[in-house]
């Protein structure tokens, strides 16, 4: 096997005196979906700030091999910047005005926003928020992306919709990602390995590998019977 | 803007209500000065009044003292906006720095910008700078705080997300802070325009010879106070104009969010 695009050993973190995570040991593969679930309040947000290099452990290391992009829930884009310039903001500065405007026209043509680039996020519906803020990751060509519940803000259906595109996306050009969410539905329909975290101060409890071909649909047999082993895990069954 | 109650004011009557005011306003100042009720030489006559109107703008003398003010104000005023949103910028985002000056700018914002008017004056003498001072000075330290204030609700996610594409520094603050509280400050920015308004009236009756307080001072000092009115009338007016340009401004596409997020 290749070294680990990601690999956390012995991590921790600390609030001041509040432990947040505690021994955390893990290492993702590139072109892997590790998925991270856990009970609300774990730091699941926490865990992927220290991912991203955005907060410093208190003990134990994080190494990366590469930039990341992280996705958050909801006002990750920058509201005073229309859709094309949040998308432009993601190429990296080193890429010349002419690529850039080009590398944003494709993106914005390919996900079926051309329509909208001049648009505000916020007269944009909650996906299409979204989906412009995955573009923003996806133009850099960055293989690390981190996920911090990226569609737990918009309805069941366009979350359905959006975790299929997501894997379309990964389908067509591989990329190595972190997604720490609540929805273990989610977690199961996505996921190569799915991170079950404890409660705070949270640990590793166990680690499920699930199998290959994403997205599961819902109605799998094999996703209920994953969905089980977690809920189990997590004392909710 | 929104309206503050639920039904809003249909926008004819938003012209026409507040002109009916001032037109009954008018009508009362006329017949009570027409019927000699006010005593003689206490309030001029609005026939007296837009006599006086007439002359001044005829001579000249109105444009120039309008243009006097605006300038007055418009460069003390620029001159304070280009200090302290950077420094309000730095304050927000440097948490010694704030504790260490932030008490000092609230001690200076609350000291009168008129307790200023005797230095004013032996530091930089008479015409514009001492005016230039205390405009700067009366706004100054309220935009520092309100660009503080604004830069401590910007959210973490932004900064985080500046990280991963790589802003840095400057470009953070110029690129992420500053659109951030834009339409926050746009805000600030209202109430102190009206704030140097006020204040560039004050510092004219002071050390220049020109400008809508000088025409005030000068008007009280001949008695005129036909002219006083004229000039009041008019610092109301321009008042007016300032504030309705502000919040036009706030009203800028890239400003939008802010009011309808």
């Amino acid at each position: 096997m290749t070294a680990p695009m990601l690999a956390l050993h012995g991590l921790g973190f600390a609030y001041g005196a509040t432990p947040v995570l505690q021994d955390l040991e893990l290492e993702v593969a590139a072109g892997e979906l590790v998925a991270c679930v856990g009970p609300s309040g774990c730091g699941k947000s926490t865990l992927l700030a220290l991912l991203g290099g955005h907060l410093r452990p208190t003990r134990g290391t994080v190494v990366r091999a590469g930039a990341s992009r992280t996705i958050y829930q909801d006002g990750g884009l920058f509201p005073w910047l229309t859709v094309a310039a949040n998308v432009a903001l993601g190429v990296p500065r080193t890429v010349d005005a002419a690529t850039r405007a080009a590398r944003v026209g494709d993106w914005l043509a390919k996900s079926h926003l051309a329509e909208f680039a001049d648009h505000y996020p916020h007269q944009l519906s909650g996906g299409m928020r979204q989906r412009v803020e995955l573009g923003r990751a996806l133009v850099a060509e960055t293989d690390l992306l981190l996920l911090d519940e990226p569609f737990s803000a918009l309805d069941y259906q366009t979350r359905l919709r959006m975790r299929r595109e997501l894997a379309a996306t990964l389908a067509a050009r591989p990329r190595t990602v972190v997604l720490v969410t609540h929805d273990i539905e989610e977690a199961v329909q996505l996921a190569d390995r799915i991170v079950v975290l404890g409660p705070r101060p949270a640990s590793v409890r166990t680690v499920l590998t699930l199998p290959p071909g994403r997205p599961r649909a819902p109605t799998d047999p094999g996703v209920a019977a994953a969905t089980q082993t977690i809920l189990e895990e997590l004392g909710l069954s | 803007m929104r309206p503050m109650s639920a039904r809003p004011v249909p926008p004819v009557l938003r012209w026409v209500l507040p002109l009916a005011v001032g037109a009954l306003l008018l009508a009362a100042w006329w017949i009570a000065s027409a019927t000699g009720q006010f005593p003689r030489g206490t309030v001029p006559s609005p026939e007296a009044v837009a006599r006086g109107f007439g002359a001044e703008a005829r001579s000249g003398r109105l444009v120039d003292d309008i243009v006097a003010s605006l300038y007055r104000v418009g460069f003390g005023f620029v001159g304070a906006v280009l200090v302290a949103v950077p420094l309000g910028l730095v304050l927000g985002r440097f948490a010694l720095a704030r504790a260490a000056i932030l008490p000092w700018v609230n001690f200076f914002r609350t000291l009168s910008p008129i307790a200023w008017i005797p230095f004013a004056i032996i530091w930089f003498g008479i015409g514009d700078p001492p005016a230039l001072f205390i405009i700067f000075l009366a706004t100054f330290f309220q935009i520092t705080l309100a660009t503080v204030g604004a830069t401590a609700t910007v959210p973490r996610v932004h900064y985080r997300v500046a990280d991963d594409l790589g802003l840095r520094g400057a470009a953070v603050l110029f690129e992420v802070t500053l659109p951030a509280i834009l339409p926050q400050l746009m805000v600030a920015l209202r109430v102190a325009i009206g704030v140097a308004w006020m204040v560039v009236v004050a510092a004219e009756m002071i050390a220049v010879r020109s400008g809508l307080g000088f025409l005030i001072i000068d008007a009280r000092n001949a008695l005129r106070m036909d002219l006083v009115v004229v000039g009041m009338i008019t610092i109301g007016a321009i008042g007016i104009a300032l504030d309705a340009l502000f919040a036009w401004l706030g009203r800028a596409p890239m400003m939008r969010w802010g009011s309808e997020r």
